[in-house]
């Protein structure tokens, strides 16, 4: 009982409900357990160490303040996530306000390749983290955010939904349009039999 | 099911979210035909390279200080407004009485002839009324008993000595982290005792070969309780550079995983390879050998 107990204390519902009671070592608890993945999702989104350090913080903050009107229904994560969402778009949209056009196509992206295919185990390198990254942000925003959601931090359909604000089927269709493009990018690296 | 309708549910099989028929059709169909499956290979393989993306991405120990600074500390500090705002008023007027009274005290004092030498006594300076060119020294020595008089209320020192915890007082500011790296350090002692206590309790369960099931349900869902636990205090230990804390947490986390998965009547085997692992590593020793150690240490 007290085992079970124990295990609701440290529940996300109870530690929303301890922060909106005032623990702030309950928020810091939150801050533990969330801020690994959110300043990840945030990195996929917008491609910048610093500003994802930035915009980590600024997700924290609005959350704090934001937290006693999250519904009990929502899930802390994907009400996080959700957060974090805005808060990327909003930075994304003044930085494409400030530079009129961002190149971050194709080119930059297979000047990596050099056209030597490698063996999958020898994928495993900054070379292909830094692929990565790069197609990542080749990718239209919403094809982005739809994939990093589903294939990096593995949401379910209806989290994504949710966190989106977009219809199951756009998702869909977005996250196969994302797939097709990152595999597009990544084949030449990724060897024999790989290509679909 | 058709190929084409095979390959187009693929993706949505693969993410785990087509229905339940449908699941099941694609995966029979997966069995039976090579192309489809050789695709969905590709895909899971495809899945896997994403899986390893590493970030090489950190969350910064300042990270929690700055956001703190903004939501906790913030709040905190916005109470003590709000306390400052209802006493506000009552303690202006009890700093205007008192600085009327200082001010007709320094009037009175300025006003008055000069009579008491305690006073001159008090000071090296001389008084304002007294002629300048007077020499000090016999001053002094007319001034011996006044000045013991005058010297009574030296409680200059006691005051220095009170303001001079001001600066202590002001380390608050600072305390926060600190505090915190106590309150870690003490969740961190504890929660090691609490494991260790799970793992002697799994140790001890008896399992014979007769036993078919064992209730674990208690240890089942504290080893939940303090993988969570654990997770965060690994992450902590490891950002704070306390690496030997880290790398014993990191080896109780396999421990803490096998026990929280398994079901509430587990098979005897399932809980003797648990326990006989828990004999095997000593990791019940290990976590003795770091609550006898001292902090320094860890």
């Amino acid at each position: 009982m007290s085992a079970l107990a124990g295990t609701l204390m440290n529940s996300s519902a109870d530690l929303v409900t301890r922060v909106c009671q005032g623990d702030s070592d309950a928020f810091r608890l939150i801050f533990e357990r969330y801020s690994r993945p959110v300043i990840s999702f945030i990195y996929d989104m917008v491609n910048d160490r610093a500003l994802a350090e930035e915009l980590t913080q600024e997700t924290f903050v609005r959350a704090f303040r934001a937290i006693h009107t999250m519904r009990a229904e929502t899930k802390l994560s994907t009400w996080l996530f959700g957060i974090a969402r805005n808060v990327a778009r909003e930075s994304l949209r003044a930085r494409a306000r400030a530079n009129s056009h961002v190149d971050l196509g194709d080119k930059s992206v297979m000047d990596l390749s050099d056209n030597k295919p490698e063996p999958v185990d020898g994928l495993l390198s900054k070379e292909l983290n830094a692929l990565v990254r790069r197609s990542l942000a080749a990718l239209d925003e919403d094809k982005r955010l739809v994939f990093t959601l589903k294939v990096l931090h593995q949401c379910s359909y209806e989290e994504i939904a949710l966190i989106t604000g977009f219809s199951i089927a756009k998702l869909k269709t977005d996250l196969h349009r994302a797939r097709a493009e990152m595999r597009k990018r990544i084949s030449p690296y990724a060897g024999v039999g790989y290509e679909v | 099911m058709k190929c084409e309708v095979c390959l187009e549910l693929l993706e949505e099989y693969l993410d785990g979210e087509l229905a339940a028929p449908d699941q099941t059709s694609v995966g029979e169909h997966l069995i039976e035909c090579a192309d489809c499956s050789a695709s969905f290979a590709t895909l899971t393989a495809e899945q896997q390279l994403f899986a390893h993306y590493d970030r090489e991405l950190e969350v910064p120990p300042f990270l929690w200080t700055r956001v703190a600074a903004h939501t906790v500390a913030e709040k905190h500090t916005a109470r003590l407004n709000g306390w400052l705002a209802i006493f506000a008023w009552p303690l202006a007027s009890v700093v205007a009485v008192l600085l009327l009274a200082i001010a007709l005290g320094v009037v009175y004092l300025i006003s008055r002839p000069l009579q008491s030498k305690p006073v001159v006594a008090d000071s090296n300076k001389p008084a304002p009324s007294q002629p300048r060119n007077e020499q000090p020294e016999p001053k002094r020595e007319d001034d011996r008993k006044p000045e013991i008089v005058a010297s009574q209320p030296k409680l200059k020192p006691r005051v220095k000595t009170t303001t001079n915890h001001a600066p202590a007082d002001q380390s608050d500011v600072w305390s926060s982290d600190l505090a915190y790296l106590d309150m870690d350090e003490q969740d961190t002692v504890r929660h090691i005792e609490q494991t260790q206590n799970l793992l002697r309790s799994i140790r001890n369960v008896p399992t014979t070969d007769g036993d078919e099931e064992i209730d674990v349900t208690y240890d089942k869902a504290l080893s939940r309780r303090l993988l969570n636990e654990n997770v965060v205090l690994r992450r902590d230990a490891e950002m704070k550079a306390k690496f030997p804390t880290k790398t014993l947490l990191a080896d109780l986390e396999p421990f803490l995983i096998d026990i929280a998965n398994l079901p509430d009547r587990a098979r005897a085997e399932d809980v003797r390879a648990i326990k006989e692992r828990v004999q095997k590593t000593e990791i019940v020793a290990a976590l003795v050998d770091y609550q006898d150690r001292g902090t320094n240490n860890r």
